[in-house]
């Protein structure tokens, strides 16, 4: 049977909603041992900044301290301030853990944005017609790639995060400008191959 | 098995003409390819690529580290969104 590969638990398969004053950036998993430790999936670049910041539930009431953090296999194990025992940590299973957008530090210059701000902005052309909405930002190796769903509905497109193809971003307004860089397609019976099929 | 060396590095042709005609025009356009399979030449480097990664062309900027590898190493075909968090992007 063939073996299907997945993407590690709980990475979503959809773009992420993003609520603009809070930012999803862990979720706490099974209890780890007996001691009240639990596992804990973070999503954001730095994992030990976890214990900086004030986390809270999805309702936004009910406060966390990460007191203690270390990495296992695909995930960290922590242990949260005021949960001593397993079955305090088994009632917390799967709840988001959230940090106020203005907690996250400053972005290092003009040209560096959190995905979170980005994400949800309105995309217009330079003329100022609206083309779409922000839902991801991508970066596979080749430079940093904005996407964003087309206001007529389709396929999403992808720009690359550049001066040229965004050259206005506009947090303040709740959008940004989209210069879609001419194309030209390269194919197949244009020419032969340079060598033979690999 | 990896390929043999006398054999050089496998390019569609076509792929060459364009890239060559793309720098030789000056404009900053992006070449769309459905050759995942090409390997990126020192040629290339500068030049913007869109390769198809099945539903449509991802961006590709080539860069001196990424000659050597194919085209299609950069636009995976299984799209996979991850939370937002804190992640950052600066805007070259």
């Amino acid at each position: 049977m063939r073996r299907v590969r997945r993407p590690p638990y709980p990475f979503p398969a959809e773009p992420e909603r993003i609520m603009t004053d809070r930012v999803l950036i862990a979720r706490i998993g099974a209890p780890h041992g007996v001691r009240g430790e639990v596992r804990l999936f973070a999503f954001g670049e730095d994992p030990g900044a976890l214990r900086d910041y004030a986390l809270t539930d999805e309702s936004g009431r009910r406060t966390f301290r990460i007191a203690a953090l270390r990495a296992a296999k695909d995930h960290f194990v922590a242990r949260l301030k005021d949960v001593d025992d397993r079955n305090t940590a088994e009632a917390l299973t799967n709840t988001d853990l959230y940090v106020s957008r203005a907690d996250l530090p400053p972005a290092e210059d003009e040209d560096t944005f959190y995905h979170a701000d980005l994400i949800g902005l309105a995309v217009d052309d330079p003329a100022g017609a609206r083309l779409g909405t922000v839902t991801a930002m991508h970066d596979f190796g080749a430079g940093d790639i904005l996407e964003f769903a087309p206001t007529e509905g389709g396929t999403s497109r992808l720009v690359p995060f550049t001066k040229a193809a965004v050259p206005v971003v506009d947090l303040a307004g709740r959008r940004l400008v989209v210069d879609l860089p001419p194309e030209i397609e390269a194919r197949e019976g244009e020419g032969d191959s340079e060598s033979g099929e690999d | 098995m990896s390929r043999a060396i006398w054999k050089g590095p496998f390019v569609d042709g076509y792929l060459l003409k364009k890239a060559d005609a793309s720098r030789a025009s000056g404009r900053s356009e992006t070449i769309k390819i459905w050759s995942r399979r090409s390997t990126i030449l020192p040629q290339f480097v500068g030049l913007n690529f869109g390769v198809y990664n099945g539903q449509k062309h991802v961006p590709v900027h080539v860069s001196e580290d990424m000659v050597g590898h194919k085209f299609g190493e950069f636009a995976p075909t299984r799209t996979y969104y991850g939370h937002a968090a804190d992640k950052k992007s600066k805007r070259r």
